[in-house]
């Protein structure tokens, strides 16, 4: 698309609503477009993912396997840090992409120029969100395609066990992007957001298991407590449980979690819509949507 | 301190007349940039939990790992403190070299980097003053690191010599390590974008380094890289002091040293040439405040 018919999407004078996809669709390519235009920058990320997997590769060498079997979750550390690093930074974006996006056009002034023109802000914000989720895709396939072709990291690939992962991965990004659309209207009006999308994104991490098998947290009660707090710990637990142990949507491990999931999302993304609805109406109120 | 009075620190303009020394100017640095720091006491809280909650990961870690190859390798049997030490020195170093700059951007962002150089500020003193203030907290979150290490079971050594050779050691890692950001900043002053030294040499010390494994486990084909790095060498020096009180004089230790003192010798005058290019040929072209 040229940046011309671009533009012409962004000024056009038809009704809103019959629009809203193409919008959407404009928003998509205009940012994917400026991410592609850093060919260095999305080289280096290619690498810095190559060099992850990596390095959590050789360090599952120093791994006793059973550890992890004795746990449930097979005998190989590196398809158990596989699973959850390539997952990790979906849970980011998740969390952080639209409040990062909206500081960064608060701050260069353009969420203002975007705001009065025929675009909805619906639209606009989910762009902006999906475009996240096209280059976080682009990681996470490239790191399970370095890990299962380039490394021979062992996982249990068939269409129940990647449907079944699938499943989980789909309800963890509605749970955690409801999180993120209300971080997001939080940092529309308070301006500084980062140090709750990186708490929120640390604690996960740390939490939900990441580097290590939850079971691990049972020693401590109100740690473990809170780990069951978090939507990203049941989502980590079933596409483990489906891509290393085998087990399907069926497998009562994975069929709670994903009942879990469900009530997440089901609970947390009507809120979040209303928090980054009232935080957009607030700045427009108090006009201080260039303010930062 | 005052603002007016860090103003007329950088303005080289005192009370008695007097022009301030570069040490007046660099402490003047360090107090804006704590000043500005402590005024986000919400970044400051969760950069503490992000100290504590990385150390804790590593300690659930250790729990998995079976410490024969690392013994093997002649780091003792204790994973947690091999890996504590590790993640810490090289957080440190990186987190401090890429902050300086991500701090020459935010000033280039915000335009205070040509007010600040049209003063009698000159950019030696500018970029010493902006490195200074991350790397004591650079040193602030090692120090965090490893005392939180230390409660929930890192074995350091109380061996004085261990530590002054250990200290020794930490030196040469900023010493080298500021080579690498002064490349970066000269980098960063040219193309305005990213930070492509300092984000290769992360990842690949992160790879190639030995920071969470012992260079025994990489293939031989690749073990080499490792010797590039500075921190390869100043991690196993370090280690080898902090964990089996290994000294300057301890002969695997005393080739660490020769080794890093060399790779500062050599990349120094190289670093300090490429950013002189670099300073003059944006300020030829007048580009000194773009970004």
């Amino acid at each position: 698309m040229s940046d011309s018919a671009l533009l012409a999407i962004f000024r056009e004078e038809a009704p809103r609503l019959r629009s809203t996809f193409r919008q959407i669709y404009a928003v998509v390519w205009a940012n994917l477009r400026i991410f592609f235009s850093y060919k260095f920058a999305v080289i280096m990320d290619l690498l810095s993912m190559v060099a992850s997997i990596v390095m959590y590769f050789i360090m599952g060498l120093l791994v006793d396997p059973t550890q992890l079997s004795s746990r449930g979750y097979g005998n190989s550390y590196a398809a158990f840090v596989l699973v959850g690093v390539a997952t990790q930074q979906y849970l980011w974006i998740c969390l952080s992409r639209l409040s990062h996006m909206i500081q960064h056009d608060i701050r260069g002034g353009t969420l203002e120029t975007v705001a009065v023109t025929q675009i909805r802000m619906g639209a606009y914000f989910l762009g902006q969100t999906i475009r996240g989720y096209l280059i976080s895709l682009f990681s996470l396939l490239g790191m399970f395609a370095v890990g299962l072709f380039a490394l021979g990291i062992p996982l249990v690939i068939n269409i129940h066990t990647v449907g079944a992962a699938i499943v989980a991965f789909v309800l963890m990004i509605v749970a955690n992007q409801a999180i993120g659309f209300a971080t997001a209207g939080i940092v529309m009006v308070y301006k500084r957001g980062d140090p709750i999308t990186f708490m929120l994104s640390g604690l996960n991490e740390f939490l939900s298991g990441v580097l290590y098998p939850l079971a691990m947290l049972q020693q401590f009660p109100i740690v473990y407590w809170m780990a069951q707090a978090l939507p990203y710990t049941y989502a980590l637990d079933a596409m483990r449980k489906a891509l290393i142990g085998g087990a399907t949507l069926l497998s009562p491990d994975v069929y709670f979690d994903v009942i879990t999931l469900v009530i997440f999302s089901v609970v947390l993304l009507p809120i979040g819509l209303k928090v980054l609805q009232m935080g957009y109406n607030k700045i427009r109120e108090n006009g201080t949507m260039a303010t930062y | 301190m005052k603002t007016p009075e860090l103003i007329n620190f950088l303005k080289e303009v005192q009370v008695s007349g007097r022009e301030a020394s570069v040490l007046e100017k660099v402490y003047a640095f360090v107090v804006r940039d704590f000043r500005t720091w402590w005024t986000y006491k919400l970044w400051v809280s969760i950069d503490i939990l992000g100290t504590l909650t990385f150390v804790v990961s590593y300690y659930f870690v250790s729990k998995i790992v079976s410490p024969d190859i690392l013994e093997a390798a002649g780091y003792g049997r204790d994973y947690l403190t091999f890996a504590v030490i590790g993640v810490a020195f090289q957080q440190y170093v990186f987190s401090s070299v890429s902050t300086l700059s991500e701090s020459i951007r935010g000033e280039q962002w915000d335009g205070t980097m040509e007010t600040i150089l049209s003063s009698k500020t000159g950019f030696k003193t500018f970029l010493l003053g902006e490195a200074v203030f991350r790397f004591i907290m650079g040193s602030y979150f090692l120090l965090a690191a490893l005392l939180v290490g230390v409660t929930i079971g890192v074995r350091i050594t109380m061996n004085l010599g261990s530590i002054l050779s250990a200290a020794l050691m930490t030196i040469l890692l900023i010493a080298s390590h500021m080579i690498v950001g002064i490349l970066g900043a000269s980098l960063i002053l040219k193309i305005k974008e990213g930070d492509p030294i300092v984000w290769s040499f992360s990842w690949l010390t992160q790879l190639f380094s030995g920071v969470l494994y012992p260079l025994n486990l990489l293939p031989s084909q690749v073990s080499w890289v490792g010797a590039i790095f500075p921190l390869t060498y100043s991690l196993d020096g370090i280690r080898r002091c902090l964990t089996v009180e290994a000294t300057i004089f301890t002969p695997t230790v005393a080739e660490d040293i020769v080794k890093l003192a060399v790779f500062i010798a050599v990349s120094l005058p190289i670093a300090l040439k490429a950013f002189k290019m670099a300073y003059d040929s944006t300020r030829s072209e007048g580009s000194l405040g773009q970004y």
